[in-house]
């Protein structure tokens, strides 16, 4: 049964549907991955419409996502100007999203051993000198939601929160060569049910045993609830007070 | 005039057209926006049929966007017949150029002879494409049809040149096309193959505008038959899911000179 179970997912599961990378981005407003990929005809109207050229039209690197729009963050990122949400005639793009809050193209993920600040401040703390350090706050300057999506911490420590809404614009400017200190992780792919064709390739245990202790504690909760039982004489019932027979004044 | 000036100075428009939109997108101008999958005029929507259909199948949702954008294009269909091939399509006159290319070198004709036999063959031929390719794109899910939209393509790859100064892999699928055609095999896309064409000759056209040979009397000399880019007999079969409507069977027929024989009709008149 195992098998069949897993050529159901195997089917079920497209895998061009799912094919994500680091800091390759969908246009904002792109509905999540999978319908996007359904709905999406390729007619490269938000290409044509953004005023900044960030939004290109994938190659044939990018497998079957070929024709479909792709934003390269390390290239040049999103803008938010919000233009091609509404021309998109599929809705493959939302075009109820117009404000750049709404947006949701991925999260921005500091890597602490590459970032300027962070090796500063451990060589503070540690009192080493190796000429890396910097201080540096690009990726906080340029962010469009200054001190909403990436705030200082300790003043210098820069810290991406909830509110990023992965426009790229941070790793595009991100200095620190030849690998970027900030990268967008795209919307997707952290889940593993939409990963399709990624996730698969790299076959990452952990999650089957994540999988194991979910049904261990379904099954616990399925005996305790049948330990219930509902059958044999019930209980006498007790009082936890003593009766007043009389109440004073009610004579 | 002939049919043909009128027709070829459409096709030299849209094929202008294909880059003077994204010029003017660069310049913020969005009156026009979009390429052959979807364009927008406006206010006014207009996609490719199949696009739009592909895009149902595999979401499994329709909306009124989609919907809205393909009435003009269907409405086309059901008037003029599948005349987005023979006049607007800008690969069709790139493979025209090709044939005229071949005359002028004066190659010898891979055309195929004339038959009803071969007609039929034709016929089932595209429809079969076009249903496989239906069929394989409900299973991946993705509308793969797009993939091989040679307008689309084309225009797209006029947007990507105008725009960012290069091309995508997909041209190299054009590129191949026009070299089968040019040396192997006599106009096989628009005839057998493109699932864009297939797709508008599935269109109701009882009412649409078609070859029709009004005059009983004519010579039989058969110029009609040998002009046709799609190999039928433009005398009978006028009706034909082949038939696009380019009108070099009018402009070739003698007998059109003393009275009119061989005509456009309009609307089942």
């Amino acid at each position: 049964m195992s098998i069949l179970e897993d050529l159901r997912n195997l089917l079920n599961n497209n895998p061009f549907k799912g094919y994500y990378k680091i800091n390759r981005l969908r246009p904002p407003g792109a509905v999540p991955e999978k319908r996007f990929m359904e709905l999406c005809i390729r007619c490269a109207r938000c290409i044509e419409v953004c005023p900044y050229d960030s939004i290109k039209r994938a190659d044939l690197y990018e497998r079957l996502q070929i024709g479909t729009p792709y934003i390269f963050a390390e290239e040049k990122a999103c803008y938010l100007c919000m233009k091609c949400p509404e021309v998109c005639p599929t809705k493959a793009l939302d075009p109820d999203v117009t404000d750049k809050r709404e947006v949701t193209m991925g999260k921005a993920v500091i890597d602490q051993e590459l970032c300027y600040n962070y090796i500063y401040y451990k060589e503070e703390k540690t009192r080493k000198v190796s000429g890396k350090a910097l201080l540096c706050s690009t990726c906080y300057n340029a962010c469009p939601l200054m001190d909403e999506a990436i705030v200082m911490e300790k003043f210098i420590l820069p810290v991406t929160t909830e509110k990023c809404v992965g426009c790229g614009i941070c790793t595009e400017k991100c200095p620190t060569k030849p690998e970027k200190a900030i990268n967008i992780i795209p919307e997707g792919m952290i889940n593993k049910q939409e990963a399709g064709f990624f996730y698969r390739k790299y076959n990452i245990k952990p999650a089957e045993e994540m999988d194991k202790k979910a049904i261990n504690k379904h099954k616990k909760t399925i005996e305790r609830k049948e330990n219930i039982s509902s059958f044999g004489s019930e209980p006498d019932f007790e009082y936890d007070f003593e009766i007043q027979k009389n109440i004073e004044g009610w004579d | 005039m002939k049919i043909s000036f009128y027709r070829r100075i459409v096709q030299l428009v849209v094929m202008i057209g294909i880059f003077m939109i994204p010029l003017l997108n660069i310049l913020e101008i969005y009156f026009i926006k979009g390429t052959f999958y979807s364009i927008d005029v406006g206010d006014v929507a207009m996609a490719d049929p199949l696009a739009v259909f592909q895009s149902v199948i595999t979401s499994e949702t329709i909306n009124t966007v989609m919907l809205i954008s393909v009435i003009i294009p269907v409405l086309l269909a059901m008037f003029f017949g599948r005349v987005w091939c023979s006049w607007f399509c800008p690969y069709h006159f790139l493979v025209e150029m090709l044939q005229k290319l071949r005359n002028l070198l004066k190659l010898k004709s891979i055309k195929p002879e004339y038959s009803e036999s071969l007609v039929n063959r034709s016929n089932r031929i595209r429809l079969l494409f076009l249903l496989i390719g239906l069929f394989i794109t409900g299973i991946a899910g993705i509308p793969l049809l797009n993939l091989i939209s040679a307008p689309g393509i084309i225009s797209s790859q006029a947007l990507v040149l105008v725009k960012f100064h290069y091309f995508t892999f997909e041209i190299v699928f054009i590129l191949f096309l026009l070299i089968m055609e040019f040396f192997f095999f006599y106009f096989f896309w628009c005839r057998l193959l493109c699932p864009t064409g297939i797709f508008l000759s599935l269109i109701d056209r009882k009412k649409a505008m078609k070859v029709t040979k009004i005059q009983p009397e004519c010579s039989m000399c058969k110029s009609c038959i040998k002009s046709c880019p799609m190999v039928i007999n433009p005398m009978n079969e006028g009706n034909n899911p082949l038939c696009h409507n380019c009108g070099i069977c009018i402009d070739s027929c003698p007998d059109n000179k003393k009275r009119n024989t061989l005509r456009f009709k309009f609307w089942g008149s």
